[in-house]
């Protein structure tokens, strides 16, 4: 088993790439508290790392395949672009990438190999983490790797896995490659349940392909590289699967919504909030509320655990949420895109046949006539002569044609004046 | 005088409550809901997200209390009487205004000139006073889906309806239902005379024409054009 790599002392490890204990356990802190263990278990979560992963007699490394769907590959860059060893970077060292498109030196037919390979010999074993959307259009063509229809490795490979990580939307619901109500990129038949690409969450196509394997769905555009270590620090050293929620995602991380617990949340409350860019109320860092944030509606704790090693997050960093975590796995048409473009709007814009409008658009217009024609109506009442009232009938129409059936009882000069007065209206119209 | 009287009897006193309550309420919520929408007075958004909580309760609240009153007191059938009957009886189809809808609308579209025969509420009023109740417990289960606190159970209703932004549309749209009917509503009670605002919102009976609801017929004592 030479092609398995293999870990010094975990002291060693954090001291050659400059992280200190200290931080190491907070990390670990940080880490128990996703899982859904609290702070508390921090020792527990270190010692796990250390002891099943570093310490284990055989050396061997929990093994992962990261294959990439349709993707634009920014959930790989995500992690990738950590510019300073730190100690989320350890953690993910602790794991055997036996295969990763992007990030694996090796290519072509001795990479297929190395997957192939994992599956026979650690069938069960091992964690699939899947990025980008599953295209099932044109039978799969849509999407091809290796030679083959793009979904026939996935369907090998997380049929065999411990458990399928659904990393980024696109992979929990199609996300980008499956927006189409909108922006129409994927296809133009904006009637069909799925644009012409087929794209679709890995959640979904497994449950329509019969593989019965638990997904843990990490929603975001792209995901918190430390939300993965969360669960890869659950299901590979704690051997569990965190608590999710019932769309899939771990529950601890996405309860809560942006807003909750958003730096510029004081700001929403006094009511100061952003109109334009470049204003002065942005120079203050008002609420961006008026911009078209998402984050009320956005479940994700990014406003706790921010992003690029805790430097910075989006509404830190000036923009609205897009609310780019919002992804019900079994939808592919409720993918985050459709459901939130244009970005700065407070609404999303509907596509009404072919009419790309927004709901206030549509509202106003549609009270804007019946405004008019009340006003109108209203002459017609005053040139009527209605104002002080009409005179009552003097008989129902259709007593009139059923006299048997008679609703209410008339006196003969009620019937006789009803009867004029039908006389006078057709003599009116010869 | 070719309207018939309106008395007391038509709107009695727990009616009116729920009718000033609904309208108070309403109008609160529409115009914090344009606030909480877009801030564009930025100051009283909190407020506003405060108000629009309590009013949309307020107004279920009351609007159930409504339809429960509707099984307990009595109210007038028809305009013209001092005779009354339990109100449900005169929120569902009566025979005072059997088959008259097509008349109805052709009065309004100005095809006819002498008004319908009626009960208290005409058949468009009928329609849409059947209508309001169902609109009002629609909003107000879109509403507490929005609103986190609540949304817990409603999590499957919001996938249901494409999602929590499809949600929030519905929740808007259906305001405007609110506000086209308002208008309409003020528009009709009050374009033909004072007289229904007057019993309505002060109890001020105004008289004229009786209404007989054994014949569903109007009393014309000696009266003719």
């Amino acid at each position: 088993m030479d092609k398995e790599a293999t870990a010094s002392q975990l002291s060693e490890i954090l001291e050659a790439r400059g992280v200190s204990r200290r931080s190491f356990m907070k990390l670990c802190g940080t880490l128990a508290v996703m899982a859904g263990l609290g702070e508390a278990a921090a020792p527990r979560v270190a010692q796990a790392v250390e002891s099943s992963v570093i310490g284990a007699a055989s050396g061997n490394l929990y093994p992962v395949i990261w294959m990439e769907g349709a993707s634009c590959t920014g959930c790989t860059e995500s992690f990738a672009q950590i510019d300073a060893p730190d100690a989320a970077s350890v953690v993910l060292e602790l794991i055997s990438l036996n295969y990763c498109e992007t990030l694996s030196a090796a290519a072509g037919e001795s990479m297929e190999l190395a997957r192939t390979q994992t599956i026979e010999q650690a069938a069960g074993n091992y964690i699939l983490v899947y990025e980008g959307a599953v295209l099932k259009g044109w039978e799969g063509n849509a999407f091809r790797i290796a030679g083959e229809v793009g979904y026939e490795p996935l369907k090998e490979t997380a049929a065999n896995a411990a458990a399928v990580v659904a990393l980024g939307s696109c992979a929990v619901n199609g996300g980008w490659c499956a927006a189409k109500q909108v922006y129409d990129p994927n296809g133009s038949d904006a009637r069909a349940a799925l644009p012409n690409n087929g794209a679709m969450g890995v959640q979904q196509f497994l449950t329509e392909e019969g593989i019965d394997v638990p997904v843990i769905n990490i929603p975001g555009c792209p995901p918190n590289p430390e939300w993965l270590c969360a669960v890869l620090v659950n299901v590979l050293m704690l051997n569990a699967i965190p608590e999710l929620t019932d769309e899939g995602k771990p529950a601890q991380i996405f309860s809560q919504t942006i807003h909750d617990n958003c730096e510029r949340r004081g700001h929403f409350e006094n009511g100061e909030f952003v109109y334009e860019f470049g204003s002065e109320e942005e120079r203050k860092g008002y609420c961006l509320y008026a911009m078209g944030c998402k984050g009320p509606q956005t479940f994700s704790n990014c406003s706790v655990i921010r992003f690029n090693n805790r430097r910075s997050w989006c509404v830190a960093s000036g923009a609205p949420c897009v609310g780019c975590t919002a992804a019900s796995p079994m939808h592919p048409e409720q993918n985050w895109v459709d459901m939130h473009a244009p970005f700065f709007k407070r609404h999303r814009t509907i596509n009404l046949f072919g009419m790309h409008i927004q709901p206030q658009t549509i509202a106003l217009s549609i009270i804007g006539v019946e405004a008019v024609a009340l006003v109108v109506h209203g002459f017609g009442m005053k040139a009527a002569g209605r104002t002080k009232g009409a005179p009552i009938e003097y008989m129902r129409d259709w007593d009139a044609k059923h006299p048997d059936k008679s609703i209410g009882a008339y006196s003969e000069e009620e019937v006789a004046a009803y009867k004029a007065a039908k006389e006078a209206k057709k003599g009116g119209n010869k | 005088m070719a309207h018939l009287a309106h008395y007391n009897e038509a709107h009695p006193l727990p009616f009116k409550i729920t009718h000033w309550i609904n309208l108070v309420a309403m109008v609160v919520l529409i115009f914090t809901g344009f606030i909480i929408h877009y801030p564009f007075i930025p100051a009283i958004m909190g407020v506003c997200r405060g108000m629009h909580i309590f009013c949309g309760f307020v107004l279920f609240i009351n609007c159930m209390a409504r339809v429960i009153l509707a099984f307990i007191v009595k109210s007038a059938p028809t305009n013209g009487t001092r005779v009354q009957v339990l109100d449900y009886k005169t929120w569902l189809p009566q025979p005072d205004n059997k088959h008259q809808g097509l008349a109805w609308i052709k009065y309004y579209l100005f095809l006819r000139k002498e008004m319908p025969l009626s009960a208290k509420l005409g058949v468009p009023q009928k329609i849409s006073y059947l209508a309001i109740p169902l609109l009002i417990i629609i909003m107000f289960i879109t509403g507490v889906a929005l609103w986190i606190p609540t949304s817990g159970p409603f999590t499957g209703l919001c996938i249901l309806v494409g999602g929590v932004m499809n949600m929030r549309i519905i929740h808007y749209f259906l305001m405007f239902v609110f506000i086209a009917f308002f208008m309409l509503h003020a528009y009709l009670a009050s374009i033909e005379g004072s007289a229904l605002i007057k019993v309505m919102f002060f109890g001020k009976e105004t008289e004229g024409m009786h209404y007989d609801v054994e014949r569903h017929n109007v009393i014309r004592t000696g009266e003719h054009e």
